[in-house]
């Protein structure tokens, strides 16, 4: 039982994090291990300043909660601190996963799995050197603080992921392929998908052209969507970045035209996926949040620190990567809302441009850039042979003014490995997704 | 039965600033273990955090050779070899004070910046042992300044970044140089689309998306750029490139792979001179392949050694950056997002960059688009590297490449 002094703020996370990696490389096995890690961080507030402490040694929480105590000054009126009064009191016991733990699933049955999958990448012989790897986490919760909040909760994602470096004549292409979900049994009977995911990028080894560079319509997939909503707009929608500089609320006013009408971008930490976040790292609960709506500027990300300095709501967005770190502003499940074309409808128009069908990575300031792994061209509205693309660019603002057509559903997904990046955090697991969304002009290189 | 144990302690104090304020202060320990036993071509890895109990590690690791991960018993011969680069840099206490009064110089230096983000001193100490009598200890600290700039009323999440590592922090030299970018940042320039020599304080920017090309494992399978030319002359004269892990000039680093592989002058060389001397390997990979290993090895504390490259090193061909680049030449600050396509035509953003002219900052770009390919970018285009420029435990590399208004 931690006991929380009075005159300061004060809240202990604890993380109970479960992690298995079993990877292959050309057959041979190479990794095989099960983590089981607890670690705690800790931060004291007095009004003033932030103390923060991430120790290993969870049985003895309370020694370093004192060092921090003492490193603070006492402050009569901590509860009457803007911040303080903005935390959240949940009391809740929350478990998603319990029967379905990937803590219970023996690691064989994990090692059989990815060794099923395994024999397809050699399929073709243009694949030199296969890889696989069945990454999974469980994680368990537990949040308190010195204003009574009490939170458990678990948190569990798997995946499978394959990279396949192929090589023919003088021609290379490094393939990828993965899918990530939160059940061991969603990974299960993938063989029809995973062999067509090896044809295709076999046909991009031996087909792909040059593309020829310049400004194009573009066509991006759900997983290009996502990327681009998360990289052009959501890092710019994490409020800690307005702290600094007060003329930034004057050009980030909530009403704001910063899109096209048909564009709307919502962000929510209760999607299930890498991005399920029901209470945040400060306890907040999650919520539905409109970035734009319609195109217009209609809300942004919070940690509490945020939000009063703003004098706005709390969202639920105050994340860390682990318990090495302090929360900061961070996003959950970020997406594009559909609108109402069929794919056929949203090429039609296109006399020549480009289909971005899977990435290998974006980022985004106030230009945002995706790099895409397959492509193909758009000719007289119809998809046409496979492109090398190195990069699509473009000024952030100006291509959300150049959106100008959605298809009705929306895909979600969430990447096997890797995750976000914020400067010394990274990786943190997030969830994306969106329509297929055509923008009328992109630099492609 | 050969054995590997391995003690981790990485600790580091960090305060975060907010809008020119120091806000936090964050204390981190975080020490891990590792022991490796290797038997019947084998491996067997157990690691745990915190204070590792190496009789109870020796146990698991032993239980874990059941998984039959195949590794050769290599281990490297005795030595008993100490690296200590961790004089404290400033006393705990006095940490908060001395960061403030520089952040407050620099917001007199820079008035129209809002600065904010992370100021740290970390300490890495590594101790590797192994049954053949080897025994290295590596211990390494660096002061690291990562400072966030806002123009006032740009309307960005930041403009540029004040960025500097080492451990000998000369306050008056940084905050001139600081004070040389903030003058070039308010001063608009422009360049007319060319080929032109690319500064960058980051080799990695373009580097970084060819590492697969040079490591092992693609060379072996015929999938790298490099096919068949290891020992060739495949680069400029001028480029020496080593894998940084001399805590000498990448502070804070381990001297020694997670092998416990000490390259000469602590730094891996896979090029030398234009020749692609070697390939990024561990012991595993350099004897599935046949060909010598490097040391490029790094491990999770509970995982196999795998392929990585600490940092890059380029070896210096110039003095001054006036030598280096006489003439007119783009300053990289920020270029993020690039990638190349299977061919090896590379290509990126520049989001901040400063014209630069006889070495000398002269103003602010507009945003450009930066390409090349692989061979030429490191071959004809390659123009050198100047170290301890402009501040000092800092290296700038030019290359030559096609440069475009976005």
């Amino acid at each position: 039982m931690i006991r929380f002094k009075e005159g300061f703020y004060a809240d202990v996370r604890v993380e109970d994090r479960y992690l298995t990696t079993i990877s292959y490389k050309a057959g041979i096995l190479e990794q095989m291990s099960t983590r089981n890690e607890k670690q705690a961080f800790l931060r004291v507030y007095d009004g003033r300043m932030w103390y923060y402490a991430s120790v290993t040694d969870v049985d003895n929480i309370q020694r370093t909660l004192d060092g921090l105590y003492a490193a603070a000054t006492e402050n009569p009126a901590i509860l009457e601190d803007p911040i303080v009064r903005r935390f959240e009191r949940n009391r809740a016991k929350l478990s998603s996963f319990a029967d379905c733990s990937v803590r219970d699933i023996p690691v064989k049955d994990k090692q059989e799995l990815l060794l099923s999958y395994l024999p397809i990448l050699s399929e073709d012989d243009c694949v030199k050197l296969p890889e696989g790897t069945y990454v999974d986490r469980s994680s368990l919760f537990s949040f308190s603080s010195s204003l009574g909040a009490d939170i458990s909760y678990d948190y569990q994602t798997c995946g499978i992921s394959f990279t396949f470096s192929m090589a023919e004549d003088d021609r290379q292409f490094a393939g990828h392929w993965s899918k990530g979900g939160t059940r061991f049994d969603e990974l299960r009977g993938l063989d029809d998908i995973i062999r067509a995911a090896v044809k295709e990028h076999a046909f991009f080894l031996r087909s792909s052209v040059p593309v020829e560079a310049g400004r194009y319509p573009v066509v991006l997939s759900p997983e290009a969507a996502g990327v681009f909503a998360h990289e052009s707009f959501g890092h710019k929608s994490e409020s800690d970045f307005m702290l600094s500089d007060e003329s930034m609320r004057d050009e980030w006013q909530l009403g704001k035209s910063v899109g096209s009408p048909i564009l709307s971008i919502a962000e929510c930490g209760d999607i299930p996926g890498a991005g399920f976040t029901p209470y945040d790292d400060e306890g907040t609960k999650a919520r539905k949040n409109y970035l734009i709506k319609n195109g217009v500027l209609a809300g942004r990300l919070h940690s509490a620190q945020t939000a009063a300095a703003l004098g706005e709501g709390l969202t639920g967005n105050a994340r860390a990567i682990d318990c090495t770190f302090e929360p900061i502003v961070r996003m959950t499940s970020t997406y594009i809302e559909g609108g109402d074309l069929s794919f056929d409808e949203l090429t039609a128009p296109i006399e020549k441009g480009y289909f971005i069908k899977t990435i290998k990575h974006g980022s985004g300031m106030s230009t945002f850039t995706i790099a895409p792994l397959l492509a193909y061209e758009i000719v007289n509205g119809k998809l046409g042979r496979p492109v090398q693309i190195s990069v699509i660019t473009g000024n952030v603002f100006e291509t959300l003014g150049l959106i100008d057509g959605l298809t009705k559903d929306v895909e979600m997904l969430s990447f096997v490995t890797g995750g976000c990046g914020k400067m010394e955090q990274y990786p943190l697991p997030v969830g994306l997704g969106g329509p297929f969304v055509r923008v009328s002009e992109i630099n492609v290189q | 039965m050969e054995k590997e144990f391995i003690k981790e302690t990485n600790s580091s104090v960090t305060l975060n600033v907010t809008a020119g304020r120091i806000d936090s202060f964050r204390e981190i320990e975080r020490t891990t273990g590792t022991v490796r036993v290797y038997e019947n071509g084998c491996v067997g890895v157990a690691g745990a955090l915190g204070e590792p109990d190496e009789e109870e590690l020796t146990k698991k690791a032993k239980d874990a050779l059941i998984f039959g991960i195949p590794y050769p018993e290599r281990l490297e011969g005795a030595l008993d070899m100490e690296e200590l680069h961790d004089d404290e840099l400033i006393p705990i206490p006095d940490f908060i004070p001395t960061m403030q009064a520089f952040l407050d110089r620099l917001g007199k230096l820079c008035p129209k910046f809002a600065f904010s983000n992370k100021l740290s001193m970390s300490r890495n100490r590594t101790e590797y042992r192994n049954s053949k009598g080897r025994r290295l200890v590596s211990s390494s600290s660096k002061l690291s300044i990562e400072l966030l700039a806002q123009n006032r009323g740009s309307g960005n999440l930041f403009d540029t970044f004040f960025v500097w590592s080492g451990n000998r922090l000369n306050e008056d030299e940084l905050l001139a140089q600081f004070k040389k970018e903030y003058d070039a940042f308010h001063t608009s320039a422009d360049i007319a689309p060319g080929r032109y020599p690319v500064v960058f304080s980051d080799i990695e920017t373009v580097l970084y998306r060819f590492f697969r090309h040079f490591t092992s494992d693609a060379y072996a399978a015929g999938a790298s750029l490099l096919n068949g030319k290891l020992s060739e002359k495949v680069f400029s004269d001028k480029l020496t490139v080593k894998d940084d892990m001399n805590p000498l000039t990448n502070h804070g680093c381990c001297f020694f792979d997670a092998e416990g592989c000490v390259a000469p002058d602590m730094r891996p060389t896979f090029v030398e001179n234009g020749v692609l001397k070697g390939l990024l390997t561990t012991k595993k990979s350099a004897e599935q392949y046949g060909i010598p290993n490097l040391g490029n090895a790094a491990a999770e504390y509970d995982g196999i050694p795998q392929i990585s490259l600490h940092s890059l090193y380029t070896a210096p061909t110039a003095e001054s950056l006036r030598e280096l680049v006489p003439g007119k030449a783009v300053y990289v600050v920020v270029a993020d997002g690039g990638d190349s396509t299977p061919d090896g035509h590379f290509a990126t953003p520049v989001q901040m960059a400063y014209l630069m002219e006889n070495g000398e900052l002269v103003g602010r770009l507009p945003v450009l688009n930066i390409s090349g390919s692989f061979f030429e970018l490191l071959g004809k285009d390659y123009v050198g590297t100047v170290r301890d420029v402009p501040v000092k435990e800092a290296a700038l590399t030019a290359i030559i490449m096609d440069v475009s208004k976005a």
